[in-house]
């Protein structure tokens, strides 16, 4: 999930903790004290990569970035997320037909 | 805005992450926090309701910091400044520490390579040195249970021969006798022909008791060894060496029982021996074939003639002590019973292992210590660098203590620094030892019968590692504890000068430089006596002219040759077909060369002198010859005559006796003409007219004095028959060798010919032992003396470079190039003085180990010494005059302007 949300773009680790409540419409949420080990975990498995990176006129902030692993896990994953939901929408779909 | 990083810390703390990670993680978490504050605030809250709701992001404190310690204890994170981490894990430490050292010794390859290299020399040497020390000292010898063998000897010390061999009625008592062994067996040395199976051959190999093989506890490869039976006259089989079976029966196994013809008798092949079986004695030849001793009936009363070697093995429990002690008793037993042949001689025990080691085992230590030494000087120039790099290295130093490393930590990377280089050091150490082996292989002296086991095995592994380890923290320790005792204050202060790398520093080093040039001077030392001792051994007149003689053994066959008559048949046949060879001067036949035979020495008694008692007679070393032998071997003859063709079996008998020989028997005299006798004067022998007096000759023993010698011709001796050949040539000897070995068989084509070598090489080997060590101890010390003078240079260099400033200023003032040259020069004897002071003290307590090696110079020989004070300081000169010269172009202006 964070993998995807880093896969266009780096971001820092608030905007990825509110992301995450936007788009599942406040059905996720994270909060610093589980946000904050994963993401390190996740760097620490070189899937992402965290920078601190200082705009004109702000603090510096850090910003995690997908790496070339990370790519890869998340392609993989995500074959297995659609596998995995059309597996279910086959068995909840005949319920519907 | 309320303070988040305060609550946040409180939850890190307990984790104790690196300072700098929890910095990190800190910043990263609060902005988190306060974002969410500043949220909650423009949404309408309240400041509290903002804060309380910011601060429920950390509501599962204990989640949140098992979750940060899974992930962050194993993320391994490098702190910035390493020491600083206050938590101990000895690993984890030490893996940080490697790196870093890795880090910092790839960064400084010129300073790793001197130092790898240095400590490489130093290492590989000990290893070398090491490897012989373990295979000819330490490794138990290749028997049963070694510990209980010894040789046992007569002890004649009174005749000057404390360990003398047995005769063979005294052994067979001593083995009735004595209840402290479990076994005792004696053998002899004997040479074969092998004929029959194409080249004919010379074999060395011995007679043996049958017991000796159990006795050792060495089973056979193949086949069987001796047993009792075998033991008795007329029975004739034969034990092969590995060496012998394979080179010539190709391994076959099926050589059991087959029949080789060996000095012209067939014998039965009962057994192969394993590989490296070499049984120890007075020579150590390498035996080819045994076969049983099988005394006859009369040599088995023999109790006057000398020959036998015994080995026996102690009883478990029995102690040398006790073994000795009935010896003597024995021994004193059969004095009184047999007081002609037995009166003061005595008995001695001796354990096996220093019977073998015994003559070399001094020499080694000596060695040993020599490289012991070179390592030390290897120590003192890598502490060198290390300390003139932590003057370098202080301000990364002190930045790290400021930041809160503890001394014992910063000490413990220092020394992991240069452990890691002793390592290194060790690596290529090992790879020149390896080379360094094969080296010392084709020079180690024939004599150490242990040569060929000589490698690196695993105790030597484990001794190189240590070295390494130890000369890791022996160099590095004084740097690290130097270098992590810095004032702060001082160092870290912007544009300070080198505060340690002055005074302090200055002084370690110059500390370490005296020690090299003190352990260099006591190297140094030892290498110019042994080099002077050689010199003498060179200039010893041996009695005879060594160059352009070629010898070899020439065995004649007992059962085709039994009588003298058909022997002087053979040798007359062959020396006047040799005589005309091209590039022959001389031949003769000779029996027993010089410097290639113990023993066969006699008692004698003069006519008209009345026998002195038994045990004050004197031996005198006899030799077997044919006319030509003098003037071919170039023996001065100093009155009377040579033997001539005229002197056989039927005419008169005759000998020739030495000048020490005559000086003892008839001193004052003319003994040209008087008549002698072997054994006493009531003995059966015919008396033989003194016709010629020679120069003495060192036949037995290189470095000992000539003792009393005769000459008898072989023509007129029944028994003892002359076994070598003479030849003086025009040429290079060794090239006319096959010619006159195919000489010898157009007269015989089953005569065996063997050891073809010259007189000059043969005194060579007599001296080997000696060149042997000279030339490592003078390897050694050449390499102290530049590994000294590396020192040298590198501290007075250091200490220009340090003092530029200083310099400068003294120009500026007026002093001239040559004044500063002079200090510079001047600051470096002062250290080499003071080394050399040091070490002549030292050397003068220390070569008192190695006066049993020298010849003809004392220990504290006044000349050496001198030499080697003025090689040293010509050394120190020239190492401190590259910096020194390099000191005098200081430029003033520049000096100054510098700082």
């Amino acid at each position: 999930m964070i993998l995807a949300l880093l896969e266009d773009r780096a971001r820092h680790g608030y905007e990825i903790g509110q992301l995450i409540d936007l788009r599942s419409r406040g059905a996720i949420r994270f909060n610093v004290a589980s946000l904050y080990p994963l993401l390190y975990r996740l760097e620490k498995r070189n899937w992402i990569k965290g920078r601190w990176i200082e705009k004109p006129g702000q603090r510096r902030r850090r910003y995690y970035r997908l790496t070339a692993s990370g790519k890869k896990v998340l392609l993989k994953q995500r074959a297995g997320w659609r596998e995995f939901v059309e597996a279910i929408n086959l068995i909840t779909g005949i319920q519907h037909a | 805005m309320p303070d988040f990083k305060a609550e946040i810390r409180r939850h890190l703390s307990e984790l104790g992450l690196p300072p700098i990670r929890e910095a990190e993680i800190l910043e990263e978490l609060s902005q988190h926090l306060e974002q969410e504050y500043d949220r909650a605030l423009s949404g309408g809250a309240s400041e509290e309701e903002a804060r309380r709701r910011a601060l429920e992001e950390l509501n599962t404190p204990d989640l949140f910091r098992s979750q940060l310690s899974d992930v962050e204890h194993r993320v391994s994170q490098e702190p910035i400044a390493s020491g600083t981490r206050e938590k101990i894990n000895i690993f984890a430490d030490l893996g940080q520490d490697v790196r870093y050292a890795l880090r910092m010794l790839v960064k400084n390859p010129a300073f790793t390579a001197v130092a790898v290299i240095a400590l490489a020399l130093g290492i590989g040497a000990n290893t070398a040195i090491f490897s012989v020390v373990n295979a000819v000292l330490l490794r138990p010898l290749p028997f049963k249970n070694p510990g209980q063998l010894v040789m046992v000897w007569e002890n004649a010390a009174h005749v000057g021969f404390p360990k003398d061999t047995p005769s063979p009625a005294n052994f067979l008592d001593w083995q009735k006798q004595a209840q402290s062994f479990s076994g005792m067996a004696a053998t002899v040395e004997r040479s074969f022909n092998l004929t029959g199976v194409g080249e004919p051959e010379r074999l060395e190999g011995r007679r043996v008791s049958a017991n000796l093989f159990d006795l050792l506890g060495v089973p056979a490869l193949v086949g069987r060894t001796f047993v009792t039976d075998d033991d008795r006259p007329g029975t004739h089989v034969v034990l092969l060496s590995y060496s012998l079976w394979q080179r010539r029966f190709g391994s076959d196994p099926g050589v059991i029982g087959q029949a080789l013809t060996l000095n012209g008798e067939s014998y039965t092949v009962v057994g192969v021996m394993p590989r490296l079986v070499q049984l120890p004695g007075y020579s150590s030849r390498h035996d080819q074939l045994w076969v049983p001793i099988a005394f006859s009936q009369e040599e088995a009363s023999q109790r006057g003639n000398h020959f036998l070697e015994v080995i026996a093995r102690l009883k478990p429990g029995i102690t040398l002590k006790q073994a000795q002690a009935e010896m003597e008793t024995i021994a004193a037993r059969l004095a009184r019973a047999y007081p002609v042949y037995n009166m003061r001689r005595g008995a001695v025990v001796v354990p096996l292992h220093e019977q073998v080691v015994g003559d070399i085992k001094p020499a080694l230590l000596v060695l040993l210590g020599s490289v012991g030494f070179v390592l030390l000087i290897a120590c003192a120039n890598v502490a060198n660098l290390l300390l003139a790099r932590a003057a370098v290295r202080q301000k990364e130093i002190a930045l790290r203590l400021a930041i809160g490393a503890s001394r014992a930590r910063l000490t413990r990377q220092f020394l992991t620094e240069s452990v890691l280089l002793a390592i290194f050091g060790a690596g290529f150490g090992l790879l020149l030892a390896f080379v360094g082996i094969r080296v010392l292989r084709t020079f180690i002296p024939s004599t150490i019968s242990q040569v060929q086991t000589i490698n690196i095995d695993g105790t030597v592994l484990i001794f190189t590692v240590l070295v390494a380890v130890l000369t890791g923290i022996a160099f590095g320790l004084a740097p690290a504890i130097h270098g992590s005792h810095l004032n702060l204050n001082d160092t870290l202060k912007e544009g300070s000068r080198d505060s340690t790398g002055g005074i302090k520093g200055h002084r370690a080093r110059a500390l370490l430089v005296i020690g090299e040039v003190a352990i260099s001077f006591v190297l140094l030392i030892a290498a110019g006596l042994l080099i002077n001792s050689f010199l003498h051994l060179r200039k010893l007149d041996p009695g005879f002219r060594p160059d352009h003689l070629l010898t070899m053994k020439v065995d004649l066959s007992e059962v085709k040759y039994p009588d003298r008559e058909r022997r002087a048949v053979f040798f007359d046949e062959v020396i006047r077909r040799v005589r005309t060879l091209p590039g022959v001067q001389s031949a003769a036949v000779a029996g027993n060369l010089p410097l290639t035979y113990n023993g066969d020495s006699m008692n004698i008694s003069v006519e008209g002198l009345p026998d002195p008692p038994p045990d004050q007679r004197s031996d005198v070393i006899y030799r077997a010859i044919g006319p030509g032998y003098f003037s071919t071997m170039g023996i001065a003859i100093v009155r009377g005559r040579d033997f001539t063709d005229e002197d056989k079996a039927d005419s008169r008998d005759v000998v020739i006796i030495s000048e020490k020989t005559a000086q003892h028997f008839w001193p004052g005299q003319d003994p040209i003409g008087k008549r002698l006798k072997p054994g006493s004067s009531t003995s059966n022998g015919p008396w033989r007219e003194v016709i010629g007096i020679v120069k003495d000759v060192r036949q037995n023993d290189f470095i000992a004095p000539p003792k009393m010698e005769m000459y008898l011709s072989y023509r007129q001796l029944k028994n003892i028959p002359a076994n070598a050949l003479v030849v003086r040539t025009s040429i290079e000897p060794t090239s006319i060798a096959r010619s006159v070995r195919d000489t010898i068989w157009s007269v015989d084509k089953n005569q065996s010919v063997a050891d073809i070598d010259t007189m000059e090489h043969i005194v060579a080997q007599a001296v080997a032992r000696q060149r042997f060590s000279m030339l490592l101890l003078g390897f050694f010390a050449a390499i102290a003396l530049l590994l000294a003078s590396i020192g040298i240079y590198g501290v007075i260099s250091y200490s220009v470079a340090q003092r530029t400033r200083e310099i400068g200023i003294r120009m500026a003032l007026g002093a001239r190039r040559a004044d500063v040259l002079k200090m510079t020069i001047k600051e470096a004897l002062k250290l080499v003085g003071i080394g050399m002071m040091i070490g002549l003290v030292v050397a003068l307590l220390l070569t008192r180990v190695i006066a049993t090696l020298l010849y003809g110079i004392s220990a504290s020989d006044p000349s050496t010494f001198v030499a080697i004070s003025l090689v040293l300081l010509i050394v120190a000169i020239v190492a401190s005059y590259l910096p020194a010269l390099r000191a005098t172009k200081v430029d003033p202006v520049v000096a100054l302007r510098a700082q």
